[in-house]
């Protein structure tokens, strides 16, 4: 008696006790540890079904966009056909979609950092009249509680939890944190020990990237791991020149090799006016972030053009005579740029090194985002 | 993924024969799948148009907008019925079936395809909704519709992967169900690459050939006009190849270069003919595809329409039934503009008229005389302000100009934007107008 009592005391203690944390999930080299939200640890159903959500164009209004639409898993998961995106029936973004690998590090979300956490930014494209367009947080719900092929996933992943707005955040931001992409060739230079994975021409670019062209200044790289970015807000001169600076004619490709320009002013009038963004002081109300844009992580850069927050440079080569030129001149420019003097053959190694932060994962990821299952159609 | 369900379409090729045979004419108002029977060679009682829903314009809805186009009828110029299907999906085109009784019409955005019964063509019943092309093919934008026997063929122009341009053909029977799927060749042919694009379908039975053109993906065709022409990005998605597939193994024998992407693919209506035109967009010109003195076919540029440097941007054209003439509307300028086809090999502009501030599609009677003009080409390609005209028009055209008839302005009727048009006749006449 006193024995069974004795085992059904311990039975209780070890029932009793909070779970141990789940263990952290590994990571790529390269990248630092990744810590989940406490009321959101990582799990392969979560994710699994955020999977499902991620691809579902059913999440849309009217059926035809899904988050997979913008962030396009065979294009570096953003959209290499478009400056700037576009939502249900064709309206206009103003941005263009930021990649979705390692969003999981940013810590705060959006070209504006207007999100603070991917549970909670998942809800800003669904509801967003220019993109998923879905007229509100109970629509959605509803819609995926109706849907016969999602009956009984929320509850399997979330211990009991139906679809709901907290449940369909944390799903597809579970999904999200798997998409991290790291073992470059890059990184097994700098942090796995491999003194030839990068190239001589690499290495240079990275002592210039480091050194003479200051890139490091925004873009940190660790002892440890690297990210690429300070996660601060810059005005390099991109968004100012779209108001001030932009050219009155526009030059236009009709056919491979065969170009005409015309007049700007025409197409904003017969056309839609360019759309106002000003950046990270839409958020702060600061007139000194007038035109200043998060620092995009530097992983996967040469799958993820075009760049800039608005899509408005093409090549890498064009990124880093951008910066070579310091930038664009305009009264809240960044004082961290300033014209770098580079020869043509330190550009030309820049851009290798930034082509050697492919992740080694990233095709294994994109295949896997199109495994059977990640579909509602 | 490549995935060619067995289709007994060398039953087509049967079929066909007999279609042929039962129809020595091979066109309606001349812009038709040659399969289709019930041909209206005289004068059409009613013109519908596929209407594109407008946000705070009437209902919002698209509709399917009947008009009368009989001088003796009462309800000639006037509305006389319109069938909103709900919501907008960018509607955009139509075509009859093989027996002219359906007509299906396409939603370029959310792939919707609507199927109307035009027993009594002064009402059009909506009969069907087919929605199963994403799930069933991966395509998106379901735009062309050409009639086969007993099947109708659909050019998608995008897909449910990337909203890129890489996309294909599917076959539904006529009940709606569908049968197979044919990806856009995406290989290189005789060292011309295929880009996966596609846009139009024309088929000449005879020489079993069927020919496809090549536009653009979602992202494009949904997009602002204005903003795409700017993103230098979007502008390098579009298609740049026709396509020849021998059409009884539905396989692609011939990839030609035709840069700037080509749209309206018009055969020659003469049986004595074996050529056919196609107008690229983006590049302003015509082009004539026929077999060259050994017999291979080529592709070649042959004309050049008005100034592509301002990017007039042809889209619709419609050819004579004699193959002698080809109207092209350019939307830009608004110009009605009618080329001389007499010699293929160099088409020449005869005559233009301003028709409105945009027009897109133009589709003339069998006789020739009448050419129904409409305004809308995307919903977001549409200028906007007071550019934004959207109307039907039709011109009588005596072979030395265009003079309007009527124009009925969609927008103070509150229907929308005028796009795609279809004729009938009253089931009464149709045996003596066929």
């Amino acid at each position: 008696m006193r024995r069974a009592a004795a085992a059904a005391l311990a039975a209780c203690l070890v029932a009793c006790l909070p779970a141990p944390p789940p263990a952290p999930p590994q990571v790529p080299l390269g990248l630092p540890p990744l810590a989940a939200p406490a009321d959101n640890p990582p799990g392969a159903e979560k994710a699994a079904l955020g999977r499902k959500l991620f691809f579902d164009r059913r999440l849309s209004a009217n059926g035809t966009m899904s988050c997979a639409m913008c962030h396009v898993p065979e294009q570096g998961f953003t959209s290499n056909e478009l400056a700037t995106a576009l939502g249900v029936e064709g309206r206009s973004l103003r941005r263009n979609a930021p990649t979705v690998l390692n969003a999981a590090y940013h810590p705060v979300l959006f070209h504006d950092g207007r999100e603070h956490a991917l549970e909670l930014q998942v809800w800003g494209p669904l509801l967003a009249a220019n993109e998923m367009a879905n007229p509100s947080v109970g629509h959605v719900v509803a819609r995926i509680r109706a849907l016969p092929d999602y009956a009984g996933l929320f509850e399997r992943a979330f211990g009991g939890r139906p679809a709901g707005v907290e449940t369909i955040g944390q799903a597809i931001a579970s999904y999200e944190r798997t998409l991290l992409s790291g073992g470059s060739r890059f990184d097994r230079w700098r942090y796995g020990g491999e003194a030839d994975a990068l190239d001589a021409t690499e290495q240079e670019g990275y002592r210039l990237f480091v050194g003479k062209a200051r890139c490091a200044s925004c873009h940190p790289v660790g002892e440890r791991a690297a990210l690429f970015s300070d996660f601060r807000f810059h005005n390099t001169g991109v968004g100012w020149r779209r108001v001030y600076g932009a050219s009155e004619r526009v030059r236009v490709e009709l056919a491979p090799g065969v170009f005409t320009e015309v007049e700007r002013r025409m197409l904003e009038s017969v056309f839609e006016p360019p759309i106002p963004d000003l950046g990270r002081f839409e958020i702060t109300l600061d007139p000194a972030d007038r035109w200043a844009y998060k620092t995009p992580m530097l992983r996967d850069v040469a799958l993820t053009a075009p760049y800039m927050h608005d899509g408005s440079i093409a090549t890498l080569e064009e990124v880093v005579a951008f910066y070579d030129r310091g930038g664009v001149d305009n009264p809240g420019k960044s004082p961290l740029l300033a014209p770098l003097g580079l020869t043509a053959g330190e550009k030309a190694a820049l851009v290798a090194f930034l082509r050697s932060l492919t992740g080694g994962n990233v095709a294994a990821l994109a295949k896997q985002a199109r495994e059977p299952g990640a579909s509602g159609e | 993924m490549k995935r060619h369900l067995a289709v007994p379409l060398s039953a087509f090729a049967i079929a066909v024969a007999a279609a042929l045979a039962a129809a020595p004419a091979t066109a309606d108002e001349t812009c038709n799948s040659p399969y289709i029977t019930s041909l209206i060679k005289g004068q059409e009682d009613y013109v519908h148009v596929w209407t594109l829903g407008v946000e705070g314009v009437g209902d919002g809805s698209d509709k399917l907008v009947t008009v009368g186009a009989n001088p003796k009828a009462k309800d000639y110029g006037k509305v006389v019925h319109t069938l909103s299907v709900g919501g907008r999906g960018e509607a955009h085109h139509m075509g009859f079936t093989d027996d002219r009784r359906y007509l299906w019409a396409g939603r370029l955005d959310d792939s919707k395809i609507f199927v109307f019964d035009l027993a009594d063509p002064a009402k059009p019943k909506l009969v069907k909704t087919i929605s199963d092309l994403p799930k069933k093919t991966g395509y998106v934008g379901p735009h062309t519709f050409y009639a086969m026997p007993g099947r109708m063929l659909v050019q998608a122009l995008s897909n449910t992967k990337d909203h890129g341009g890489v996309t294909g053909m599917a076959v539904y029977n006529n009940k709606g169900d569908f049968v197979a799927k044919y990806d856009m060749p995406i290989g290189e042919m005789a060292g011309v690459k295929g880009d996966g694009y596609g846009y139009d379908i024309g088929i000449n039975p005879a020489k079993n050939a069927l020919l496809t053109s090549s536009f653009t993906g979602w992202n494009n065709y949904m997009m602002d006009l204005g903003k795409l022409v700017k993103d230098g990005e979007a502008m390098k998605r579009f298609g740049n190849t026709v396509v020849l597939w021998d059409l009884k193994s539905m396989k692609p024998q011939k990839i030609f270069a035709v840069p700037g992407s080509p749209l309206e693919i018009r055969w020659s209506l003469n049986p004595a003919d074996n050529w056919a035109v196609v107008a690229t967009a983006l590049t302003s010109k015509i082009w004539l595809i026929k077999p060259d003195a050994k017999g291979e076919w080529q592709a070649r540029e042959v004309a050049t329409i008005g100034d592509p440097a301002k990017i007039p941007l042809p889209v619709d054209i419609s050819i004579t039934a004699d193959g002698k003439g080809l109207w092209v509307n350019t939307f830009m300028d608004g110009m009605t503009r009618y080329f001389d086809l007499s010699n293929p090999e160099a088409p020449k502009e005869t005559y233009a008229k301003q028709t409105g501030k945009q027009v897109n599609m133009v589709s003339q009677s069998w006789d020739g005389k009448r050419v129904y003009i409409t305004s809308s080409l995307l919903a977001n390609w549409d200028k906007r302000g007071e550019d934004n005209e959207q109307f039907l028009a039709l011109y009588a055209w005596d072979g030395k100009g265009l003079k309007e008839q009527w124009r009925i302005d969609f927008t103070k009727e509150k229907l929308g934007r005028a796009h795609h048009m279809k004729f009938t006749v009253k089931p009464a006449a149709a045996g003596q107008k066929g």
